[in-house]
């Protein structure tokens, strides 16, 4: 009993990166944009993180500025998808070796320095106190809960309940038939990809000072990556892609439960868990459920820049 | 008289190079600002770069050592791009060559001009096999080939990584995370530099000539600019599809394996150098151009080794990528406005 809950508690607090970065990655996604740039940009905020809590004692000040970096990049990597419609494949790519190369750059000077503050585990009165696995789920740091229930609920509402979520799904689908209707494109996409972004590096600082918590190079690991596979497993859906990163972590934390148990497997065999399992989640479902296709499908112009006087 | 910018479907080749061009320029003009900012004298590193590259027969075999794998990974990576692919895991399959060669080299016991050509083929086997799944997915379920390419590469380095250390860890003692020295070398042709360089040049025209003079590659073209068309008029894409990946896959284990054999002599982790990610900047700098490989390759490799040479300055391998990427995202954006044609039109006589 003891292990399963603490490979819950573990799944929860190892998916809460994946989930961040996939909340970003759905909004960039269904405003039609592909941002594979998260990578990246979650080393950008990672560094960004330890940064702030080496300079000052307060992780919510480095989770903040880590957001403000990631949304300022993001604005960078819009101007060249969005307003000048580059490439965006090769966008993507370009900022996941620049912040990869630049967070390994800056973070020299931090390697191996374990974060001197980090998000305390925070437990909720009562609703920790219920046996068996109220400690593992209700036992954890503040921005677990922003994560898991204040922002997919937030988002879900919006993109799915209000006009200006319709507005923003229509950009997605059929850029055409928004800016017929009024909407502009350009500027719903702008400022989706820039918060979408801003999320990522969040995950980032998420990573260095809650889950590690330390700087080391290549600390993100393949986790942005895993993340843009994730939104298309949760069918570009905040509820799922919250509920898909929690299946995620579960499969990632399986390889440190592994390495604490020292069962007979070499520990870099175990690491290969999250980008195995990864590949398998988001091959099987189309093989399995054909029909789940159409259901989960991608935006309808995602990853096409649009010309208005092009038809 | 009125100056309009109008868009057109395809870029004009000689403004896309300029673009390039502009963009290389441009993304080295910044690194040279922030190097500047942090102190140092980017004109005299410049200099010291330049002199010590072309100055001395060292310093341009110390360049063709580079230029080598990345010619083979630019071209994997460019082969896929041929039909619309995006291979992204060169990376990964460069591991799984050299890893696959290692192996032959150190449990297969023979004189070296037979073990060599099987180093060969078991690298291209090993590169082709660890595209394998991606590809299938891909023809068959639609499966972005992006994503599930690049995260083989994780996997392909924890294997590396793990071998090294562990089951084919030097048995002598005195090397730490490597295998024992590979008891068969690519012979050397100049200084340094072993013949595995005019052999990456040699399957570039190769592949070059398949694509331009033959049916086949006359249909991976069409699939490539445009699926539907190619479906339309009967070609198979997904067949087409299929042998380009895997094609795609063995190029780069060709280039992991002469990596091993030719250059480094030991399977060790971090052997891939990043060329992997490299090739991808080789290819889109060489748009559809196969002689353009080759030029990326040279450009790529003369910045890495720059980087090498600066590592004294406190100017790291991951500067380079950051400068790579860098010079990716001008490129993208550059190629982007290289399709904007200026047009001065005559004011409407009111």
């Amino acid at each position: 009993m003891d292990m399963i809950a603490g490979l819950i508690q573990t799944s929860i607090l190892a998916g809460g990166v994946l989930a961040l970065a996939a909340l970003g990655e759905t909004l960039s996604e269904r405003a039609g944009v592909v941002n594979l740039g998260v990578e990246g940009l979650m080393a950008l905020g990672a560094i960004t993180g330890i940064a702030v809590v080496v300079a000052t004692p307060h992780p919510m000040l480095g989770f903040v500025l880590a957001l403000a970096v990631g949304f300022l990049v993001g604005c960078v990597f819009a101007l060249g998808t969005v307003v000048v419609k580059a490439n965006q494949v090769l966008c993507g790519l370009a900022l996941t070796l620049m912040g990869t190369g630049m967070a390994a750059t800056i973070g020299r000077a931090y390697s191996g320095m374990p974060a001197p503050a980090t998000f305390a585990p925070i437990a909720i009165p009562y609703l920790s106190d219920i046996p068996l696995l109220g400690r593992a789920i209700f036992t954890q740091n503040i921005l677990v809960y922003l994560i898991y229930i204040v922002l997919p609920v937030v988002l879900h509402y919006i993109m799915f309940r209000t006009r200006h979520g319709l507005n923003m799904r229509a950009v997605g689908e059929n850029p055409a038939a928004a800016d017929a209707a009024g909407i502009s494109v350009q500027s719903i996409r702008f400022w989706y990809v820039a918060a979408g972004s801003a999320l990522a590096a969040g995950a980032g600082a998420y990573l260095t000072l809650a889950f590690v918590p330390s700087w080391s190079e290549g600390v993100v690991a393949g986790r942005g990556w895993i993340a843009v596979s994730l939104v298309i497993f949760a069918g570009y859906r905040p509820l799922n892609a919250v509920l898909a990163a929690l299946l995620f972590g579960l499969i990632t934390s399986l390889g440190f439960v592994g390495q604490a148990r020292n069962w007979p497997i070499a520990a870099p065999i175990l690491s290969m868990l999250p980008y195995l399992g990864t590949i398998a989640l988001i091959i099987v479902p189309v093989l399995a459920w054909q029909r789940m296709r159409r259901v989960m499908a991608a935006p309808a112009a995602l990853g096409e820049p649009y010309f208005r006087d092009m038809r | 008289m009125a100056i309009k910018f109008q868009r057109v479907p395809s870029a004009q080749p000689s403004v896309a190079f300029a673009a390039r061009a502009l963009a290389i320029v441009l993304a080295l003009g910044v690194a040279g600002l922030v190097l500047a900012a942090r102190g140092n004298a980017p004109v005299e590193l410049a200099w010291e770069v330049l002199s010590s590259t072309f100055g001395s027969s060292f310093g341009l075999e110390d360049v063709g050592l580079l230029v080598t794998p990345l010619i083979l990974t630019g071209l994997s990576v460019w082969v896929a791009l041929r039909i619309g692919a995006w291979n992204i895991g060169a990376e990964g399959q460069f591991y799984a060559g050299a890893f696959s060669a290692t192996a032959v080299a150190l449990f297969i016991p023979g004189p070296t001009w037979l073990i060599l050509p099987v180093m060969f083929t078991a690298g291209a086997l090993g590169g082709l096999l660890w595209i394998l799944v991606p590809t299938l997915a891909r023809a068959y379920a639609d499966v972005s080939e992006l994503i599930t390419t690049l995260l083989l590469n994780f996997v392909a380095t924890l294997m590396v990584y793990y071998v090294a250390t562990g089951p084919w860890l030097d048995p002598s003692g005195h090397a730490l995370a490597t295998t024992a020295r590979l008891p068969h070398d690519v012979p050397e042709f100049w200084g340094i530099v072993h013949y595995g360089f005019p052999l990456a040049i040699l399957l570039t025209f190769v592949i070059a000539g398949l694509l331009n003079y033959t049916r086949w590659g006359y249909e991976v073209r069409i699939a490539g600019s445009n699926p539907s068309a190619a479906l339309y008029a009967g070609m198979p894409f997904r067949r087409r599809l299929i042998v380009i990946l895997l094609m795609s896959g063995a190029i780069a284990g060709i280039a992991g394996m002469l990596e091993v054999a030719g250059t480094v002599h030991r399977l060790q982790g971090g052997i891939s150098n990043n060329f992997g990610y490299l090739g991808i900047m080789v290819a889109v700098l060489a748009r559809g151009s196969s002689l353009g490989v080759l030029a990326g390759a040279a450009l790529m490799g003369v910045i890495l080794n720059s980087g090498i040479i600066l590592q004294t300055q406190g100017i790291t391998v991951s500067a380079v990528l950051a400068i790579t990427g860098l010079i990716l995202f001008f490129t993208a954006i550059g190629n982007e406005l290289a399709h904007y044609r200026i047009t001065r039109t005559e004011p409407a006589a009111s």
